[in-house]
């Protein structure tokens, strides 16, 4: 009897859980039940009245409920202020915003995330989009757009006549006619060399005349015999390859379309890689890495690395006993790579006042206001090209901000300005055209069959 | 006659009820099964077969009975890595079960003895498993490193004008990936450690009186009377090898022939543009495939029993 009443209790309480989690999950049904309608908007493409039906039938739903309804915005700028103040001062701009709309129809939300391109791709294989993303490395999701989950925002930028405060978006991000994405910075990268390291080596500034001369500077270098060596390879040799390329007209062609079979099999880019791999494997592969961040060090603080291949930001990394040390440059053949790459989309079919406050968000990230904090207290490249700033360095003086002014105004003066392929062909093909440099690198590999492998691995991936 | 006809009715009834019971408990394990694993394997399977990437990611279409294959073909013919990654992950596993296990078994038998101090030595040694393997990937990371890791200076005992990063070196990239994870063997070895506590003292004297003491008791009784989770941490130790990732993520990104089946699936599901889930499932179709055939292979491999032995010693 006694088995019986426990086997009943078991079972009971089994029940019970199952019952919960039946219970659970019928209230996220009810959750999904009430995302239903706008996940069905971004799928669908309605016809405007009808659409126009269903948004004001859920405003008036909303009105009636009394709720507010709430533009989710994700972004990546999760770090604490005491890792990297830039964070801070990018959620200062989102909260000054949402502050600004706290009375309005549409509660700002901004949701700090470190896994923001993984909800990305989780939401577009779902169907749907966030609401507003600050997109990362990954781009814009060729996904995403393919299935129209994505506002064009080239009639609200033409409307508005956003065109200079976007800047390099307003043709880099052109597609076919429609902009899905606006980047508030731009990655510019040159690069950053030590000019007291150059000096002890006898190396002048015409080592960045071309890339013999560079070779041989780094060669220099790696003569002192102190522990110095010439530059940090991997992931930024990919940049290498990327300025050779844009040195001849059809290699930039190349550079800025998606890559094909005659591009892998083309003679700029053997000539590219090949010198990239050359340079590589004279440097060494015990400085060569798949991430810059992990031998950074060496350049920003210990001040042992002549050259670091890396964005303009970099001015903010700068130990303060290196400051006068470390300047920007330019890549030889006065070549800069710079990119509008990810940046804010827009959820395609929201209500109208959420697209509304996605729409007035971005024109608030580009404008002169915000862009100046971003160039000052994010120390990154604005993208919106009516900035003066040299002038505004000069006003905040700042040495890392000034050396920031220089860096950007060489990218942005550079006779060729080429797109990071990284986005033009893809994070697949750059992590194999590094991993195939890496390789290189180590003392005695075959840089032509390695080339030649890497061929039929890129020829292969773009199948 | 009435009475039987009665006994069989509360018996029927008894079963009835019992059959009841059991489907009662067994109903949230199947159900919890049927969604989170069957309903995912079974979409896995049916979507490998489909035209499935960037340009119909909501709808993936199949390809059609003439042309079903074609993501497989794709990947056994064409896409770059996939044999690369698949003898890597069955070396991974094959290394998991036959270095793994042992070490971990050593090691349990070693702190089963009941010296003084045990239990400090026992909780110490499982402080390294409460690392996250991808915060072990960087640790790692850093005792690669050729400028200030602690590898490098070993290897310029035998070599002296060695300089390269061993992480780039095809082979020696492949070790030093395998070093990252084979050794750590603190949850297999407490698993074995409980089984062998668990062996009563009875049978440990009876082998003392028998004359089996020391490493002899180990071999004849502890080892064959602890088999079935022997088996069990195997096909896990083998399992968990041939679904590395981490490892391969933060030390190498695939370079130097470095490639996982598991890394291989977010190259083409998460990293590539242009989404291709497709071909990822049939990647991710061949790693069940795989995975069912390890444990098929250690089942028999600990089945092949010692009992034959005895019946032709007989």
């Amino acid at each position: 009897m006694k088995k019986k009443m426990v086997s009943l209790l078991v079972a009971a309480a089994l029940c019970g859980t199952m019952m919960a989690g039946c219970g659970s999950s019928g209230s996220s049904a009810d959750s999904s039940a009430t995302e239903a309608p706008a996940q069905a908007e971004t799928q669908t493409e309605a016809p405007a009245e009808e659409s126009s039906a269903e948004e004001t039938q859920e405003s008036e739903a909303d009105a009636s409920s009394g709720e507010q309804e709430i533009l989710e915005f994700y972004h990546g700028y999760y770090q604490d202020e005491s890792e990297w103040a830039a964070a801070q001062a990018m959620r200062d701009i989102y909260d000054a915003f949402a502050e600004q709309h706290a009375d309005g129809p549409v509660t700002f939300k901004a949701i700090a995330v470190e896994n923001r391109d993984d909800i990305v791709s989780a939401q577009v294989a779902g169907g749907s989009f966030p609401d507003l993303v600050d997109a990362g490395n990954a781009g814009i999701s060729l996904a995403a757009i393919e299935q129209d989950l994505i506002y064009d925002l080239k009639p609200f930028i033409d409307e508005r006549g956003l065109q200079d405060a976007v800047g390099l978006n307003y043709t880099q991000h052109d597609r076919d006619g429609h902009i899905y994405a606006v980047h508030d910075q731009i990655e510019s990268r040159g690069l950053w060399y030590n000019a007291s390291l150059f000096e002890k080596a006898g190396v002048s500034e015409d080592a960045f005349a071309d890339w013999t001369t560079f070779g041989d500077a780094m060669e220099k270098i790696r003569a002192l015999g102190d522990g110095s060596y010439g530059y940090i390879a991997g992931q930024g040799s990919c940049n290498i390859v990327n300025a050779i390329m844009a040195t001849t007209e059809a290699g930039r062609g190349m550079i800025a379309s998606d890559l094909t079979e005659e591009t892998i099999n083309s003679a700029e880019f053997a000539e590219a890689f090949k010198t990239a791999a050359q340079l590589d494997q004279a440097n060494g592969s015990a400085h060569t890495t798949e991430d810059n961040g992990n031998l950074m060090a060496d350049f920003n603080t210990n001040g042992t690395v002549g050259v670091l291949f890396n964005g303009v930001w970099n001015a903010s990394a700068i130990d303060a006993s290196l400051t006068d040390a470390l300047e920007p440059t330019i890549f030889p053949g006065n070549v800069a790579i710079a990119s509008a790459g990810g940046g804010l989309a827009v959820a395609n079919g929201m209500s109208e006042a959420k697209t509304e406050l996605a729409l007035e968000f971005i024109e608030y990230m580009t404008s002169a206001e915000v862009q100046e904090k971003i160039f000052t207290e994010v120390q990154a490249n604005p993208c919106n090209t009516t900035l003066d700033l040299d002038a505004l360095a000069e006003a905040s003086g700042d040495p890392a901000t000034i050396k920031l002014a220089r860096a950007c105004s060489l990218v942005n003066g550079a006779d060729i300005v080429v797109i990071d392929m990284s986005y033009s062909w893809g994070s697949d093909v750059s992590s194999a055209i590094i991993n195939a440099l890496m390789e290189c690198a180590v003392s005695g590999t075959d840089i032509d069959a390695r080339f030649e492998q890497l061929q039929k691995e890129l020829i292969a991936l773009i199948g | 006659m009435a009475a039987g006809k009665a006994k069989r009715g509360s018996r029927g009834r008894r079963r009835g009820r019992r059959t009841g019971f059991i489907i009662a408990f067994l109903a949230p394990t199947l159900i919890a099964f049927c969604v989170f694993y069957l309903y995912p394997i079974v979409t896995v399977f049916a979507t490998s077969f489909c035209k499935w990437d960037y340009t119909n990611i909501a709808n993936p279409e199949f390809f059609g009975w003439d042309r079903m294959w074609e993501n497989y073909d794709y990947i056994f013919n064409t896409y770059p890595f996939f044999w690369e990654a698949l003898r890597n992950s069955t070396l991974w596993a094959i290394l998991g079960a036959a270095v793994q296990i042992p070490v971990a078994t050593l090691i349990a038998l070693a702190l089963s003895r009941k010296v003084k101090g045990i239990r400090i030595v026992r909780n110490i040694y499982i402080i390294p498993n409460m690392i996250s393997t991808a915060a072990m990937g960087v640790i790692f990371l850093q005792l690669y490193n050729p400028s200030y890791g602690i590898v490098n200076p070993v290897i310029r005992l035998f070599k002296k004008d060695f300089v390269d990063n061993i992480l780039l070196l095809r082979g020696p990239a492949f070790i030093a990936m395998t070093c990252a994870y084979i050794f750590f063997t603190g949850t297999t070895t407490l698993m074995i450690l409980g089984n062998i506590m668990a062996i009563p003292e009875e049978v440990r004297e009876a082998a003392m009186l028998d004359g089996a003491s020391g490493l002899r008791q180990d071999w004849h009784i502890t080892v064959p009377m602890i088999k079935g989770t022997l088996r069990t941490v195997s096909i896990l130790a083998a399992t968990s090898g041939f679904l590395l990732y981490n490892e391969v993520y933060f030390l190498t990104k695939g370079a130097a022939g470095t490639y996982s089946i598991s890394y291989v699936i977010r190259e083409l599901a998460i990293t590539s543009p242009r989404t291709q889930f497709g071909r990822a499932n049939a990647v991710a179709v061949i790693q069940i495939l795989a995975g069912m055939i390890i444990i098929v292979a250690l089942h028999l491999l600990y089945s092949i029993s010692p009992k034959r032995k005895r019946k032709w010693s007989k």
